[in-house]
């Protein structure tokens, strides 16, 4: 292997690890607008439908305010675990059961779960 | 095979009314009438038919506004020609429903005969077709403009339904149609009661929602939402969509049952349609 | 993001039906696909039957499975596929609502 062909496979090594840290911040900013905007429209989570949440107008009255959620949810799987399907731990919740219905799929269910989890 | 199914029901059904879990109709009625009475204490039965302008003084006065002068009348008025106007075999409505128009206050009813719920718009239809006229849609068009002119006319006769006690077959259409409102249904998963029981009188988003008792007295309504008066079919066709399933058919089984069901639990209140909701 | 989504269902399909997937990397208008999403839209259809027959179908299906038929005649047989098991899924799912709920009994806040 040439110097000039290790050299220039480091700086393309280099140059990938730099755009996925670059790709992985974005993602993530990127991650929590599509949280909220994700939860906030009505044909996806509309969970103002039925919940309060800073920033959001008109909401609902039937379940609680989603705030302090990290002191009610310590664990974000149980929280995610409630929107998947709230009548596991409650038969009688109206909540749909966002998981298992599929009416958000994986990523739109664990961006819905980081938004709310930090609220 | 139809009559084998029949002596089935007929077989099974006083099996499972044996069964302690099955409540009669009239416990239904009284447990569904103590939890609204809890729950809506300065409202009074009769208020119920007025849906959320019962339990809701903002929107009730936007409404009353609205009731001076009525969006239906304009769909009464044209029923009332429709009434009066002779089918092309020169017979009309009033040959067959020989007591007058204002004889919503007799559906549903149990039709033994046909051994189903009969319901108004049914009867319209069966009189129009025994007349040679094409029968109406049953969820939008003319059908409301009679239906207007009908149930206008009766007016202030208490809702009452009876669940005949001879016809097993009635019960059952019965608590068909009672499953159909406590089952979950549709991507979103709520039942009819998610809403208009356990819910009602909550916001959902800036809308209130509705109590279920009460729910059949003001049809057909006006619906601003609609821009015109629909059915009671429609509307439950409307809700079915709003939690994702697929609608039933207008004056299907399922709706027909459903009827059966929710109107018994108004037994006792004033007809007043048409009227006039968001 | 869109992207990955598909290429993570598809490579889901991979697995059930390799025939398929292979072909349909290359090209999407092969024939063997067209085997396989008619297979699809039938256990689809079929299951649409089904949840009906108890009254358990969920409101999107039929228009899945006309987008999917729709997108299948523009070739665009990833897409077909995918709305035709999507249709499958809650077909099923529906049907399973009811077949959980048989009997109803009044709720708890009415007793």
């Amino acid at each position: 292997m040439s110097i000039s062909k290790s050299t220039s496979l480091m700086r393309k090594t280099l140059l990938a690890a730099a755009s996925v840290a670059l790709l992985g911040t974005s993602q993530l900013a990127l991650a929590d607008e599509n949280g909220k905007e994700l939860a906030f429209t009505r044909k996806k989570g509309n969970c103002l439908a039925c919940h309060m949440i800073s920033g959001g107008s008109n909401a609902g009255t039937i379940g609680p305010a989603l705030i302090d959620m990290k002191a009610r949810f310590p664990k974000r799987d149980v929280l995610k675990a409630q929107i998947w399907d709230a009548t596991v731990n409650n038969p009688e919740s109206p909540m749909p059961p966002f998981g298992k219905h599929k009416i958000l799929n994986d990523k739109e269910l664990d961006a819905v779960v980081d938004f709310i989890w930090n609220l | 095979m139809k009559r084998l199914f029949t002596a089935a029901v007929v077989i099974a059904l006083p099996l499972v009314m044996a069964g302690s879990a099955v409540a009669s109709p009239a416990d239904d009625s009284s447990a569904i009438r103590s939890y609204f009475s809890k729950k809506f204490p300065a409202v009074e039965l009769n208020e119920f038919g007025n849906g959320v302008y019962a339990i809701d003084k903002v929107s009730r006065e936007s409404w009353e506004a609205i009731e001076e002068f009525p969006p239906y009348e304009t769909f009464v008025d044209a029923g009332e020609e429709m009434w009066n106007t002779a089918f092309a075999n020169g017979k009309g409505y009033k040959d067959c429903f020989a007591d007058g128009p204002g004889v919503a206050h007799k559906y549903p009813h149990w039709d033994k005969e046909k051994g189903m719920v009969m319901t108004l718009p049914l009867a319209i239809n069966n009189c129009r077709k025994a007349n040679g006229e094409k029968p109406l849609k049953y969820a939008k068009g003319s059908i409301n403009d009679i239906l207007s002119y009908m149930t206008y006319n009766s007016r202030g006769h208490k809702t009452n339904v009876v669940i005949p006690s001879d016809d097993p077959r009635a019960m059952a259409a019965y608590e068909e149609g009672k499953q159909f409102y406590f089952a979950r249904r549709g991507q979103l998963n709520f039942s009819c009661a998610s809403c208009h029981m356990q819910n009602s009188g909550n916001y959902i988003r800036s809308d209130i929602l509705s109590p279920a008792l009460g729910h059949t007295t003001g049809f057909p309504v006006y619906r601003s939402k609609w821009g015109t008066v629909g059915t009671l079919h429609r509307r439950f066709k409307g809700c079915n969509k709003q939690v994702r399933a697929k609608p039933f058919k207008p004056q299907g089984q399922e709706y027909r049952n459903l009827e059966y069901f929710l109107t018994y639990m108004s037994n006792g209140l004033e007809l007043n349609g048409p009227s006039a909701r968001k | 993001m869109k992207a990955k989504l598909i290429s993570t269902l598809f490579a889901g399909l991979l697995l059930v039906t390799p025939f398929v997937a292979v072909n349909a990397g290359d090209d999407d208008k092969h024939h063997g696909d067209d085997g396989a999403l008619k297979k699809a839209v039938a256990e689809a259809t079929a299951a649409k039957k089904k949840a009906a027959s108890v009254g358990g179908e969920w409101r999107d299906i039929g228009k899945f499975l006309k987008k999917a038929k729709k997108a299948a005649k523009k070739g665009k047989m990833k897409k077909a596929m995918k709305l035709a098991k999507k249709a499958k899924w809650q077909a099923e799912a529906g049907y399973k609502q009811v077949m959980a709920q048989k009997t109803v009994e009044l709720p708890s806040y009415l007793k």
